[in-house]
């Protein structure tokens, strides 16, 4: 059973990559347990009413100093963008399903998009302890918005791509996906709706596993406030909570998300 | 805590805290954060008579110091609740309030007549104020003589203490509010959400699936606090105070407006323990005061 705990930490250190991105590190000071693909609702402990909800993040790193990638897009990115070390944060965590674990005699692809290579390092880091390098593509809009490629470029053989060709491959990860895309092949990825859509539609074609992890607004994080529902590919919804954020690409629907 | 405990008509709570429907899931998703049997109750997730789906996805949004949600009543249905969650509520010791809605007065009385056959439901929540559904309760909620008419029908259904829960989108809330009273309701909570809209200026659309959502949070705390202090001088059966209450501070100003008892909704997403802090800290405030929850009652009308 997950020790799943709401508690206070104080951030420990922040890193900017640019403007739009940084990594937040917590002293929680003690190992909770989250595992690859597990995510935290995070919120400054002092925000008041506003920014009211806590945010969704996946892990970036777990133990007792579990760190987070964020990319300033609102308010509440906004104010973490801004936290110094020694500002309380509330962190409700680990929640939601982890990665599954790669299938015996699979070769695992990471294929991330932006900021959604948080999880994904954090996975490679394991493979990594377990003696693996996996290949990642890892795409971006321009060169800018490939924050840790070079922590990802330590722990995978790395192809990248970026739209505008800035860097690498022009173009997208599926582009590059499909020449490297073998038999015994198992894919992770995590990045925009599109992207995965794209990642989820090669894999089905050329029959390979693929595992999505999900992000949607969400206001709980445990399965209560209902806000976090992706289309089904039966028809109903599954939850990005407590069904996800790791789940077997097949489930969605990707053509109602 | 016998200094906390209150009566809501006939039924005794060991505390005026209570946690909203629909904030607060079926009460057993708490166990790693708080014994929710602490509480002076929970009101379940609105359920129905048969399962629901919910809407479809965006659900939710945050606006300043709010939200907005349509999730459209998803829910497991009132026999599933009475198989799956009712007996480890009970086990729990958990003080139950029912919230169910429907669209038609013979489902409402249909779903109280299941839940009368179950021990551990120790009162009913009419919803007849969800305003995210097409056919949903609301439009019971608006009308005083259809919220009689409800009200009075569960009510000879039903031996469990009955509360309605008022919609501020009624023209007058006050008709509607003496209407349940006089046909047989046990107390009132207010209030339900206020339907508001977010547009996504990029996208140039709703941000909302359903366009409009239900507003709730410290927002929306003054608007609940007045109709509560109305309510409260126009009625005789004890109110539930609900709209905001994220600490100790918001639910004593409901229980000196008049509320009996208070409810915490859209605090519990921003921290799942908030209702666990508020009961503490009202504790706290009432053994210094040397006071007790009963005794706040109403004591800021002078």
């Amino acid at each position: 059973m997950l020790a799943r705990a709401q508690l206070t930490a104080p951030l420990l250190r922040r890193e900017s990559i640019g403007d739009a991105y940084h990594v937040l590190t917590f002293d929680v000071g003690k190992d909770l347990g989250a595992a690859p693909g597990h995510f935290v609702m995070v919120r400054g402990a002092e925000w008041g009413d506003a920014p009211l909800l806590p945010r969704p993040m996946s892990y970036l790193g777990g133990g007792a100093t579990p760190s987070i990638l964020i990319k300033v897009v609102g308010e509440g990115t906004t104010r973490m963008a801004r936290a110094e070390p020694g500002e309380p944060f509330s962190l409700l965590g680990p929640l939601g399903v982890p990665w599954r674990a790669p299938g015996a005699g699979r070769r695992p692809i990471l294929v991330a998009g932006g900021v959604g290579v948080a999880p994904l390092i954090f996975l490679a880091r394991a493979l990594a302890a377990g003696g693996k390098k996996p290949v990642a593509i890892y795409g971006g809009r321009t060169k800018k918005d490939l924050p840790l490629d070079d922590e990802l470029s330590a722990l995978c053989e790395l192809h990248v791509t970026t739209e505008d060709g800035s860097r690498g491959t022009a173009g997208r990860v599926t582009d590059v996906l499909d020449g490297l895309l073998a038999e015994d092949a198992e894919v992770f990825t995590c990045g925009p709706d599109r992207m995965m859509a794209a990642v989820a539609g090669i894999c089905a074609r050329r029959d390979v596993p693929c595992e999505v992890s999900v992000e949607t607004p969400m206001a709980c994080g445990y399965g209560v406030c209902l806000g976090c529902p992706l289309p089904s590919s039966d028809g109903g919804y599954v939850y990005a909570c407590t069904q996800g954020p790791c789940m077997d690409a097949r489930r969605i629907d990707w053509s109602r998300a | 805590m016998s200094r906390l405990a209150v009566k809501v008509g006939a039924l005794e709570l060991r505390n005026p805290v209570l946690t909203a429907s629909g904030t607060f899931g079926y009460g057993l998703e708490y166990d790693d954060f708080f014994d929710v049997a602490e509480l002076g109750g929970i009101c379940t997730k609105g359920l129905s008579l048969a399962p629901r789906a919910g809407n479809p996805p965006e659900r939710i949004c945050e606006t300043p110091a709010s939200m907005l949600n349509a999730i459209g009543l998803a829910n497991v249905g009132v026999e599933a609740f009475c198989r799956e969650k009712l007996p480890k509520l009970r086990e729990r010791g958990v003080t139950v309030v029912a919230n169910i809605f429907a669209s038609s007065t013979e489902d409402f009385v249909a779903i109280a007549e299941r839940l009368e056959a179950e021990a551990g439901v120790h009162a009913l929540e009419l919803n007849v104020s969800c305003p995210n559904v097409s056919h949903g309760g609301i439009e019971f909620g608006k009308d005083p003589r259809l919220a009689a008419q409800v009200t009075a029908a569960v009510r000879k259904a039903s031996k469990l203490p009955l509360w309605v829960k008022m919609s501020p989108e009624a023209g007058d809330i006050v008709a509607v509010a003496k209407a349940c009273e006089d046909a047989g309701a046990d107390a009132l909570t207010a209030i339900n959400t206020i339907r508001g809209m977010t547009i996504d200026v990029d996208a140039e659309r709703p941000r909302l699936a359903n366009r409009t959502g239900g507003f709730s949070g410290p927002a929306l705390r003054p608007i609940a606090l007045r109709i509560v202090w109305d309510l409260a001088g126009a009625v005789s059966i004890p109110i539930i105070g609900i709209g905001g209450i994220s600490t100790w501070r918001d639910a004593v100003e409901f229980l000196l407006a008049g509320a009996t008892a208070i409810q915490v909704g859209t605090a519990s997403f921003a921290d799942p323990c908030a209702a666990k802090k508020v009961l503490d800290g009202l504790a706290s405030y009432c053994e210094k005061k040397s006071t007790t929850a009963a005794a706040l009652v109403g004591r800021a009308r002078g």
